[in-house]
């Protein structure tokens, strides 16, 4: 028996709602669309596993956060997990966007794609807006650490971007 | 470039990628679903160790049912229960101490480092531990097997013996080889994982480990006497000592 949601529907509910940040993770750390169904249904099962652990002294995004990224940095493929942006899927939206921001975009991307897991999971953090303490306590490293690992991370997004263009 | 640029980039892409959402009854049937991370078939192999080896006490039980009236038997089959119930609560033991190894509810430094600790001292004791299931699985099924066939334990020669032995030995070291060939490549994921976390981490967690090795020695050293035990006690159900 879980402790705050006593079925699966219910937690499927809340998992729903939040699953923004399940998608981000997966677009990072999966390449393609099958493994980043992959990806989203172990994810899914993890934090159901793990639920029943969770206590409310950390946020339920950050304690989603940690469960789910450690699932996707842990999770040995046997393909590639770079990403390629070009498989990602035409829409209505794309049709509205400039193809100069679409390219920014994809250089972004490759340009994550060449960190390693532990930076993809430092930079994803950042740019979703979590705080150094937050960094620090999903991944369980000093505030220092993240600060230090985000100056250089940046910088060598920056370099790969430059030199992608 | 600048940390506004970036991040109007990121949020730009989460527009862009039209990931699809999922629906509530399409999460559930996920959560339902099989894993299929390295994690859920190490602790798969554990749990299915442990109802083997439940299912290995209970022939043996009946085994000595069976044959009750002969002592040398009797011996065996009791002795095989003797050892079969600590292995069971060391295996379950074992469980625990992997489900909270691989937990993802811990920040990433613990689970890289729980995991790997446990990969580097514990699962070695857990692959001793599962040889002693096929040990006490052949006796206890074998003397089913006689039973059922002859009403009693067949002669075997020495050649026999050998064969039967040689059987199991091979068992038993390719299930290792197979379990820490597939190990081998998850440790050193860790590894690489730990250390891109911070330079400082591998160094720390290993010198844990190497305290923890020293720790389990004793465990191991009693696990490898259990198997010596084992293979003894098939021997003399073999040779019908």
């Amino acid at each position: 028996m879980k402790n705050r949601v006593v079925n699966k529907t219910e937690f499927s509910a809340l998992i729903e709602k939040h699953q923004a940040i399940i998608h981000k993770i997966t677009m990072v750390y999966a390449n393609g669309q099958s493994n980043r169904e992959d990806l989203f249904q172990e994810i899914c099962l993890q934090l159901w596993r793990s639920y029943s652990n969770f206590r409310s002294e950390s946020k339920f995004s950050t304690w989603m956060y940690r469960v789910a990224l450690n699932t996707a940095i842990s999770t040995i493929r046997k393909t590639r997990t770079d990403i390629h942006f070009e498989q990602l899927h035409d829409n209505d939206r794309i049709e509205t966007e400039t193809s100069d921001e679409k390219e920014q975009v994809k250089l972004l991307y490759r340009a994550i794609s060449k960190l390693n897991r532990i930076d993809k999971a430092v930079i994803l953090l950042w740019l979703e807006e979590k705080s150094y303490d937050e960094i620090a306590s999903i991944l369980g490293i000093s505030k220092t650490n993240v600060s230090v690992k985000l100056v250089r991370i940046k910088h060598k997004l920056e370099e790969m971007i430059f030199n992608l263009q | 470039m600048n940390d506004k640029k970036l991040k109007d980039m990121w949020n730009k892409a989460e527009t862009l990628m039209g990931a699809s959402d999922y629906e509530s009854l399409s999460i559930e049937q996920f959560i339902s679903g099989r894993s299929n991370d390295t994690t859920q078939k190490i602790r798969n192999m554990i749990i299915f160790d442990l109802v083997l080896k439940a299912l290995a006490l209970c022939v043996l039980a009946i085994d000595f049912a069976l044959y009750f009236g002969n002592t040398n038997i009797m011996v065996v089959t009791a002795a095989g229960i003797l050892l079969l119930i600590p292995l069971i609560f060391i295996q379950r033991k074992m469980l625990n101490r992997f489900t909270e190894a691989a937990d993802n509810g811990q920040t990433t430094r613990d689970k890289l480092a729980s995991m790997l600790t446990y990969l580097k001292t514990k699962f070695f004791s857990t692959l001793l531990s599962v040889a002693g299931t096929y040990l006490f699985g052949f006796i206890a099924g074998s003397l089913v097997y006689f039973y059922a066939t002859y009403g009693y334990v067949r002669n075997f020669d020495g050649v026999d013996v050998i064969v039967f032995l040689g059987f199991i030995v091979i068992g038993i070291v390719f299930n290792f080889a197979i379990n820490q060939g597939q190990t081998k490549y998850h440790i050193k994921h860790l590894e690489t994982c730990l250390n891109d976390l911070n330079d400082k981490n591998l160094e720390l967690v290993t010198e844990n480990i190497e305290l923890q090795r020293k720790q389990d020695r004793t465990q191991k050293l009693l696990l490898g006497l259990v198997l010596v035990i084992g293979f003894v006690l098939l021997i003399a159900v073999l040779m019908n000592v």
